[in-house]
């Protein structure tokens, strides 16, 4: 116990020292620093929570009987999306600052008038109220439900779930193109790409899937999932493998039509991007979310082995952070910042969320004890 | 006498007493221990001893293969045998090589992963498999699990392996025959598949015939030939102007064709020679001369070409002192923009292939005019 209270106080530390910096940042570095920093970390917690609030519908729609065990864990990761709202409700400060759409100037920009009042800060901020409202319903049917299915042990809760399952799958769609095409695309107006929502959606499941990967693992460590083996570890670590190469061939894909046609409006993103020292970083992300848990994941032992698995969850949550920082930073110039305002937002933010999940974790029962595809769920072999 | 049978099946009713006999079986020695179930049994591979399948190591090896396969394939053709300037990308754009090496990285891949499971590891062709021939092979689809004690050599004792399954609990046991392992590929069987081919040739050769004689106008395929397209020196309808061929976009040049500014003769003297005298560039530049040059100034180059003899013509003999002097820019003026008689050869030379034929004249001049250090030199 005191252990715990030791990492407790030391997160509250790093939240308290990143707080400070994180202020620091808009006095020293200027608010544009201060919102890309921001934006940034909106977008990492709430792909990170949408991700996961995915897996568990995904779970519902298939009524897949092997993740019933493990459900509980995404459920409660899912819940990062109740910090993400009141973040990405103050992220709204920074359209005047970062998004180009929202200045009086587009108005007469040739390309952006036509856009002009979709990028508008009034109907940006409603769009993404709506967002935050439909993930709130997600959040309300599938995980609450969940919850109160351990006290009532009632089935109508699966019946309920299996059936909002493909209209949540409607909404996800909306909500992660909506967030993706107006926080990360909107940084760059006259730039857009069709399948920009479906890249976002293969990082955010990457991310959901590898912090569930690690919270599981953490759990497992404390002998709280009884049961769980490494068959469900397989399926968790399948799910990643696969979708290393899907989102390579998504982003892939972008980046090679825009390649090969030449358009300068088009070409222009990763012409920024494969400049100076973004280029190495554009290479370190091919590295760090494709070749390299592609390789440490190919094995059929590697996805059921606990230290590999989380290793290669560690590497995938670092690798998203990365692809988003790759996605907004080039805004502020060609060099790419890095030094103390992004290391306090990280530490301010990470403990944060740290927090959050620890005391997630440590609510309610560990699987979804009403739920009665558990047994069969525990059966569960390869 | 050798033993004849294949192997002993023991049949059961529930996976659970199969997977008790197993270890029975196995510890028995007496063969190869097989189980034929309805349906997978969760832990029967590990009960059964079985080595875990090499496929995997196998589909991931071709499959790098299958990747450096079509890259090297792509980048072979498009970079060193044939480079073509496509869309603007140079030579070697690894970009578009990315989804050819993805498919073939997949074609590689699954066909080591389906053949060589059906070829390499499962060794087919077996025609007739023994147990599908046996009595209890009704049940095995159904609701009965076999353990089959298989024979490994001729020594195999189908009695005591009966025995061995009957004591681990079958409640039936059937001894399988050996199977029938007379070769397939007799002369008989080849002589009748070569036979129906050719019957096949014959009847769709007559078919085909008769078609196109009744049906003339019904073209097997639409040829390439009749598509749309601009001719070079021939009208057409796909442009304002009515030309086939087009002006280049004004401001814009061809790779390879910057224009020299040259002005006048006495400017151009300046110029250097941008190619290295490599034994590529003297060949050709020598290629070029016999096709462009040596007609009017000779073979070599003192001005007695053919075209001199029949027409009397006098082109410049560039034995001359005055052209051996001549700096290298002003021959290089010569062929770009033409001298007396003598027209622009602009248009037939490149930019690369002007300034071999300059070092070619140059090798010319030198080879009537040697000094004793190059004789020196010459000797091996």
């Amino acid at each position: 116990m005191s252990q715990n209270k030791k990492t407790s106080n030391l997160l509250w530390g790093a939240v308290a020292l990143g707080a400070l910096g994180v202020l620091g940042t808009y006095a020293a570095a200027g608010p544009a620093r201060f919102w890309a920093n921001w934006v940034l970390w909106f977008i990492l917690l709430f792909t990170v929570g949408l991700g996961s609030l995915f897996i568990v519908a995904l779970e519902h729609l298939v009524n897949a009987k092997w993740s019933v065990p493990v459900r509980r864990i995404p459920e409660r990761l899912a819940t990062l999306l109740l910090p993400a709202i009141p973040i990405g409700l103050i992220a709204l400060g920074a359209l005047p600052v970062l998004y180009p759409g929202t200045r009086p100037e587009a108005a007469h920009h040739p390309i952006l008038a036509g856009k002009a009042f979709w990028l508008s800060i009034p109907f940006f901020s409603v769009r993404t109220l709506v967002a935050f409202a439909l993930c709130g319903l997600g959040l309300l049917v599938l995980v609450g439900g969940s919850l109160k299915q351990d006290a009532t042990k009632d089935p109508a809760f699966n019946i309920r779930a299996r059936k909002f399952a493909p209209a949540f799958m409607a909404i996800f769609a909306l909500v992660i193109t909506l967030i993706a095409f107006d926080w990360i695309s909107g940084l760059t107006p006259e730039w857009y790409s069709d399948i920009f929502g479906v890249y976002i959606f293969a990082g955010a499941f990457l991310g959901g899937l590898a912090a569930t990967a690690l919270s599981v693992l953490y759990l497992q460590g404390q002998d709280r999932l009884e049961g769980v083996r490494g068959d469900h570890l397989y399926n968790l670590g399948g799910f990643l493998f696969a979708f290393t190469v899907f989102w390579s061939y998504i982003g892939f894909a972008q980046y090679m039509l825009m390649w090969y046609a030449n358009m300068p409006d088009e070409v222009i993103y990763y012409k920024v991007r494969l400049a100076g020292s973004w280029r190495a970083i554009t290479i370190a992300l091919a590295a760090l979310h494709f070749v390299l848990p592609f390789f440490a994941l190919v094995t059929r032992d590697s996805k059921k082995d606990p230290k590999r698995l989380r290793r290669v969850a560690y590497l995938m949550l670092g690798a998203h952070v990365l692809d988003i920082y790759w996605l907004i930073f080039p805004v502020l110039g060609a060099k790419p910042h890095f030094s103390w305002p992004e290391l306090s937002f990280a530490l301010f933010f990470l403990g944060g969320i740290l927090l959050w999940v620890r005391g997630a974790m440590e609510k309610g029962e560990d699987m979804p004890v009403g739920d009665p595809f558990l047994r069969e769920g525990l059966e569960f072999r390869l | 006498m050798p033993e004849t049978s294949y192997a002993v099946l023991g049949i059961f009713d529930t996976p659970d007493a199969l997977m008790k006999a197993i270890p029975k079986a196995r510890a028995s020695k007496l063969g190869a221990v097989e189980a034929y179930t309805p349906y997978p049994i969760h832990g029967i591979d590990d009960a059964l001893g079985l080595r875990r399948s090499p496929l995997g190591g196998m589909v991931l090896v071709m499959g790098i293969l299958g990747a450096l396969t079509a890259f090297g394939f792509q980048y072979w053709i498009s970079a060193i045998d044939y480079p073509i300037i496509t869309g603007g990308k140079g030579a070697g754009s690894w970009e578009a090589f990315i989804p050819i090496m993805f498919e073939v990285t997949v074609l590689f891949a699954t066909f080591t992963a389906g053949l060589g499971m059906l070829f390499l590891l499962n060794r087919l062709p077996f025609f007739g498999h023994p147990v599908l021939s046996s009595k209890s092979v009704k049940g095995i689809t159904r609701d009965r699990y076999a353990l089959a004690l298989e024979a490994e050599s001729e020594g195999f004792d189908s009695a005591a392996a009966a025995r061995v399954l009957q004591e681990a609990g079958a409640t039936e046991v059937e001894i399988l025959p050996a199977p029938d392992r007379s070769p397939f590929l007799t002369s008989a069987f080849i002589l009748r598949v070569a036979a129906g081919i050719f019957g096949a040739c014959v009847v769709a050769g007559i078919a085909m015939f008769l078609v196109t004689k009744w049906f003339p106008l019904l073209a097997p395929m639409k040829y390439m030939q009749d598509q749309p397209r601009l001719n070079a020196q021939k009208p057409s309808a796909f442009f304002k102007d009515g030309h086939g061929m087009q002006r280049p976009v004004a401001g814009t040049v061809a790779r390879g064709h910057l224009p020299t500014a040259t002005g006048t003769q006495e400017a151009a003297a300046t110029l250097v020679n941008p190619l290295p005298r490599t034994k590529e560039v003297f060949a050709a530049g020598r290629k070029a001369y016999i096709n462009r040059c040596e007609v009017c100034h000779g073979a070599l180059g003192n001005g007695m070409g053919s075209l001199t003899a029949a027409y009397g013509g006098k082109p410049a003999n560039l034995q001359a002192q005055q052209f051996r002097d001549y700096p290298d820019g002003k021959i290089y003026w010569a062929i770009v923009n033409g001298k007396n008689a003598m027209p622009s050869h602009a248009a037939d030379l490149s930019e690369s292939q002007r300034w071999a034929v300059v070092h070619y004249v140059r090798a010319l001049q030198r080879a009537q005019n040697a000094k004793d250090e190059d004789l020196k030199v010459a000797t091996p």
